[in-house]
């Protein structure tokens, strides 16, 4: 890393890891949201083997009970479902698998994505026009359809699920990519590296891909939350989540029904899917100004600040 | 210029003839239409009669060439669920969802650059947390909830507007309201990211070096070449919105191609299914060639 | 912000003002939870386009009466058995079609030839004529004979489900226009959107109050609920329990329909009789009345329900005893039966009202007492592969969620498709029932009657060929203005003739 720093790739070396903790406590929300997703993380981990016993233990005479009212346990605080579950319990136990299938879906469709867009925004040759046209013909496919075949061809399974749902979102980072490269690739530094003989290789990975980045993280974050709801779409296919497992989204979609007398049915898992996508996105926007140079003064003054 | 468009159009015409392919084949995979047509107290027999007499039981080789035939006497053939044309069906769609999508990505687009923009300007000020945890929570909130509370609270609590169905502009909005509200979160937030990395670029501090005022440079210099994913983004949710915003058009009875689409899918009404496809993907690959010549026409460097 | 402006916009500048259900005249919006897709009369066997079109736009020969069990004259006078396999009809006098044709016997062999046609796949055709063939012999301009093969005692019955089409109708495609004798005719047909009919001045019979009626449809049951609410729509024929909340508008109706849970019993450990009692014993159903099923439905004991000719009135409910159903278990697997065998639950989403819920209720209780079960839901399209034969191989051991319609008052429509060997629902091979059903389908009278109630009690007592669960209801809003009561025949048709103002 040797480049200057006017562009935004990173001058000076990273910081180091106390340093990382002062940066974080700096900025107020990043904290609040790094935490939250080290609880999200922990429920994940150890939720299910937890509480999977009372999660889908089922009381007809106690469905639909109003949230925060501490009578029938701590558990009952957010209300029960529908088949008288305790919705905390429930919420707790469907973050592994939420999370699973989220993280699978974003991170191979951005990844896949980005790779793709790298190499049709740089080469300008048939490949870049074959990439796009692909890309074209993925964003008519109804996602549906796919499901139905994927369904019929092979077994209904989580895994197949995270196939359907990453296949579709694709494009969507494909393009993006291939957008910023455009620009980007006509830039001083570009040129410049091109003209030292840096191979294309090297100047799409090293030099274009993290200007890209931002970009591509605020997607993935905001998809995130659109994976999650998506998911519990397909399940009534019978690909992916089939009860008693769950998913947030798969209590959101199972209050449906409830919406105009018991709202905490979808609200409270909606609710978790906003707070673990806005996390996403309060991070991101922490890390990227860390990782920048002309932007990361704002929290080292702020650090420094409340410190003195 | 025009050779570009040119090329282009044959590259998209390929490819659509492979989506065509694509359908065809695969969705033949998903079971037997006539299963799920037939009552399911049909006997065996009436089953097989059925069949054969729609020619479900030619090859499926055949059964392409027959349909490849038709087509190029522009007939995507009957609708097995309706024994109508499935072209006439998928018209009589498509226009109300390029209606509903055409005035909720104006809406969207004029909506979130405006406010990206301005929250770009000061990262992690009072407005750009407002701005952000709105937007967020507006890209997160499932369409069902949002169109089943506006029908709650503005058609049958206030009255102001009527709960569903078409008819008069009043029709138009809650559901463009409710369209509205995701690829709003999402593209302000993507203008707002792609803004920061543009104002701090290269070209905008020479810019204010220069002594440019703040608001042009955010507006004019900055903007344009934030626009580049800006555009992507908004084509990619616009093509959600083409190929058929199911909830919204099932919930407000709007009778549009997503419905239609997903019915045609699960009744496998092959027919239907494909003469969507056909109709909203040639909407798709053209929005992509605007939207690519649009790169053009905001970066002059950009050329084809 | 800019979406407020331009709504504020939109509303002054409108044109039109939101529509208000008319209340000065006597016209009625309808709002129906399935978007029609077809007006095809011979497709009225499905309860969207029935509702529609049955009694209404096309009549019938015979018009069946669930609730007093009698089978009343429509577009037939009288009828009368000829010999074993031919029946004589008298048709009404100086009927007419409304295109002013005149009804004749030659537009009753153009109907059934129409349900016949395999090209077509009628709905009325394929769900209650398959295997049988038909010849009609015109008398004179009144008088037809209808000859089945094979015989059929029932023939006047059958015919009650098939609406009589003019023969100008199109003869190898669905009519898009659908005329016939009824009360009402088609104005128009907004696919998608709406469908109009307004009275017939000519009909025959008296004249109906509603002077005309406009249907739309919403997918959603809440929104359908909801217009009503707002004074958008005058009834809702079907919403859902959970948004039948307001005792003065909302009203339950007995519709017809009997949930179960179809046992495999072909395979292990199924093939064993105490097995499937022990499923059967597991499973509360006192428990799931009330809150996860509505209110109002009944505990069911075999797949037709008590209005039925041959309804087996000496069949109990099972009881809740999950100690006992643990004991049966214990007993088979001693005597070497699987139990063990990991059993799949087959359900289908939306098939009734909280079915998912249902199936995982029930999952958590067969758990219990110790089954090693599985679910999968399914959309339609899936579990069809689960419930028509031929069977998806390999197969498992598996409970299949269903639902039963015969409103028809005879179980003939029911127990070859769910009992027979060769059914097509069904999962069983008792020579038995085999033979019963093959008599009581050929006998009349007190020994049709007696053959029935044999074999059902040879099927849900002796044998235990599924887990009946409820007879189940339906629910209407009805709004404030009409005069309308919701009964078993809602769930299959509604006529505009038989409401009121009030």
């Amino acid at each position: 890393m040797t480049q200057t720093g006017i562009n935004g790739a990173p001058a000076k070396s990273p910081p180091k890891l106390p340093t990382w903790l002062g940066l974080l406590l700096a900025d107020k929300f990043a904290t609040v949201a790094v935490i939250f997703l080290c609880l999200v993380a922990i429920a994940a981990l150890i939720g299910p083997a937890l509480l999977d016993g009372v999660a889908s233990k089922v009381a007809f005479r106690g469905r639909n009970l109003a949230p925060f009212q501490l009578d029938h346990g701590w558990l009952m605080i957010l209300g029960s479902d529908s088949l008288g579950r305790p919705i905390l319990a429930r919420i707790i136990v469907a973050a592994q698998n939420t999370m699973m299938i989220a993280a699978f879906t974003v991170v191979a469709a951005s990844c896949i994505g980005a790779a793709l867009g790298l190499v049709a925004g740089y080469s300008r040759k048939f490949l870049s026009d074959a990439i796009l046209r692909l890309a074209d013909v993925i964003m008519s496919f109804p996602s549906l359809l796919l499901a139905v075949i994927v369904l019929y061809m092979l077994e209904p399974a989580v895994g197949n699920l995270v196939i359907v749902l990453a296949i579709t979102r694709i494009p969507v980072y494909l393009r993006t990519t291939r957008a910023e490269v455009l620009e980007i690739r006509e830039r001083m530094f570009v040129q410049a590296a091109k003209v030292m003989g840096a191979s294309s290789w090297r100047i799409a990975f090293v030099h274009i891909l993290p200007m890209v980045l931002p970009t591509l993280l605020t997607i993935a974050t905001l998809d995130f939350a659109f994976v999650m709801l998506a998911e519990s779409s397909l399940s009534f296919l019978g690909i992916g989540i089939q009860p008693p497992e769950v998913t947030w989204g798969l209590m959101v979609a199972q209050g449906r029904p409830y919406m105009n007398q018991a709202w905490w049915l979808s609200f409270w898992p909606g609710l978790f899917i906003v707070l673990t996508a806005m996390s996403l996105n309060l991070v991101s926007n922490w890390l990227r100004i860390v990782l920048d140079p002309t932007q990361r003064w704002r929290l080292e003054k702020r650090r420094e600040t409340t410190n003195g | 210029m025009g050779r570009f468009v040119l090329k282009r159009s044959l590259f998209s015409l390929v490819s659509l003839f492979g989506l065509l392919v694509l359908v065809f084949f695969l969705s033949r995979l998903t079971g037997d239409p006539a299963a799920l047509y037939l009552p399911v107290d049909a006997p065996q027999s009436v089953r097989d009669a059925f069949r054969e007499a729609r020619g479900l039981n030619d090859p499926l080789i055949s059964q392409f060439g027959d349909f490849l035939f038709n087509l190029a006497q522009f007939d995507f053939g009957d609708s097995l669920r309706r024994q109508r044309p499935a072209f006439d069906v998928v018209m009589e769609a498509f226009p109300w969802t390029l209606g509903l999508a055409g005035l909720t990505m104006a809406l969207v687009l004029s909506g979130a650059v405006v406010l990206g923009a301005l929250a770009a300007i000061k990262v992690g000020g009072v407005f750009d947390r407002i701005s952000s945890v709105i937007s967020l929570a507006a890209a997160s909130a499932p369409d069902f909830w949002l169109a089943l509370m506006a029908i709650f609270i503005f058609a049958v609590g206030l009255g102001w507007v009527p709960t569903s169905g078409t008819g008069t502009p009043w029709h138009w909005i809650l559901p463009v309201a409710v369209l509205f509200v995701r690829p709003f979160g999402l593209v302000l937030q993507v203008v707002r990211s792609s803004m920061i990395t543009a104002l701090s670029s290269a070209y905008v501090k020479t810019a204010r070096a220069k002594g440019v005022k703040q608001r042009a440079i955010t507006f004019v210099h900055a903007l344009r070449n934030a626009m580049l994913p800006v555009i992507t983004v908004a084509g990619d949710q616009a093509a959600g919105l083409l190929n058929g915003a199911v909830v919204v058009e099932s919930v407000f009875g709007f009778p549009g191609v997503g419905k239609l689409m997903i019915d045609s899918i699960l009744q496998r009404d092959f027919t239907v299914v494909l003469a969507a496809i056909m109709v909203t993907s040639l909407a798709i690959f053209t929005m992509n060639l605007l939207i690519d010549l649009a790169y053009a026409l905001l970066d002059p460097r950009i050329r084809y | 912000m800019k979406l407020s402006n331009l709504a504020w916009a939109m509303m002054v500048s409108a044109v039109a003002i939101v529509p208000a259900a008319a209340q000065d005249n006597q016209s009625v919006n309808v709002v129906l939870t399935e978007v029609l897709d077809v007006i095809e009369p011979c497709m009225a066997a499905r309860s969207d386009v029935g509702r529609v079109v049955l009694q209404n736009i096309n009549e019938t020969l015979t018009e069946y009466a669930p609730a007093e069990s009698a089978l009343k004259p429509r577009l037939a006078t009288e009828w009368s058995q000829i010999d074993e396999d031919t029946w004589e009809f008298k048709l009404r006098e100086g009927v007419k079609f409304h295109d002013g044709s005149a009804f004749d016997p030659a537009d009753i062999a153009f109907s059934i030839d129409r349900n016949k046609n395999a090209a077509l796949g009628c709905e009325t055709g394929g769900k209650y004529f398959g295997g049988m063939e038909f010849t009609t012999e015109a008398i004179d301009d009144t008088t037809i004979q209808i000859t089945s093969t094979p015989a059929s005692p029932i023939l006047p019955l059958l015919l009650s489900v098939m609406p009589i089409q003019p023969e100008s109708d199109p003869a190898d495609t669905f009519t898009t226009n659908p005329i016939g004798t009824g009360p009402y005719k088609l104005v128009s047909w907004d696919v998608g959107q709406s469908l109009v009919v307004e009275r017939n001045p000519d009909y025959w019979g008296e004249q109906p109050v509603v002077t005309g009626a406009t249907y739309v449809f919403r997918t959603d049951a809440a929104v359908a609920a909801a217009m009503v609410q707002a004074g958008e729509a005058d009834i809702a024929p079907n919403i859902a329990v959970q948004d039948a909340t307001n005792p003065d508008t909302d009203f339950s109706y007995p519709n017809s329909e009997m949930s179960a849970l179809r046992i495999d019993s072909m395979l292990p450990p199924f093939n064993d009789r105490r097995v499937r009692e022990a499923l059967n014993l597991a499973i509360d159903r006192d428990a799931m009345i009330g809150t996860i099923f509505a209110a109002g439905v009944e505990k069911a004991t075999q797949q037709v329900p008590p209005s039925t000719i041959g309804f087996n009135h000496d069949l109990q409910p099972w009881p809740y005893d999950p100690d006992r159903a643990r004991a049966l278990l214990a007993e088979a697997k001693a005597d070497g039966v699987p139990v063990d065998t990991e059993i799949e639950m087959i359900g289908r989403i939306n098939i009734y009202p909280n079915a998912t819920e249902v199936m995982e209720g029930i999952q958590s209780m067969l758990l219990d007492v110790g089954f090693n079960a599985t679910l999968q839901m399914y959309d339609v399209g899936e579990w069809n592969r689960y419930f028509v034969k031929p069977f998806p191989e390999p197969r498992a051991p598996n409970l299949v969620q269903v639902q039963h319609d015969n409103a028809k008052g005879d179980p003939v429509f029911t127990a070859f498709v769910k009992h027979h060997t060769d059914g097509s629902h069904s999962a069983m091979s008792v020579p038995e029932v085999d033979d019963l059903i093959t008599r009581a389908t050929a006998a009349s009278g007190d020994e049709r009657k007696a053959l029935w109630e044999e074999m059902f009690a040879k099927v849900n007592d002796e044998y235990i060929a599924d887990v009946p669960l409820f007879y189940m209801v339906g629910f209407s809003r009805v709004g404030p203005r009409l005069d309308f009561k919701p009964t078993i025949a809602t769930n299959s048709e509604l006529q505009l003739a038989q409401i009121g103002f009030k």
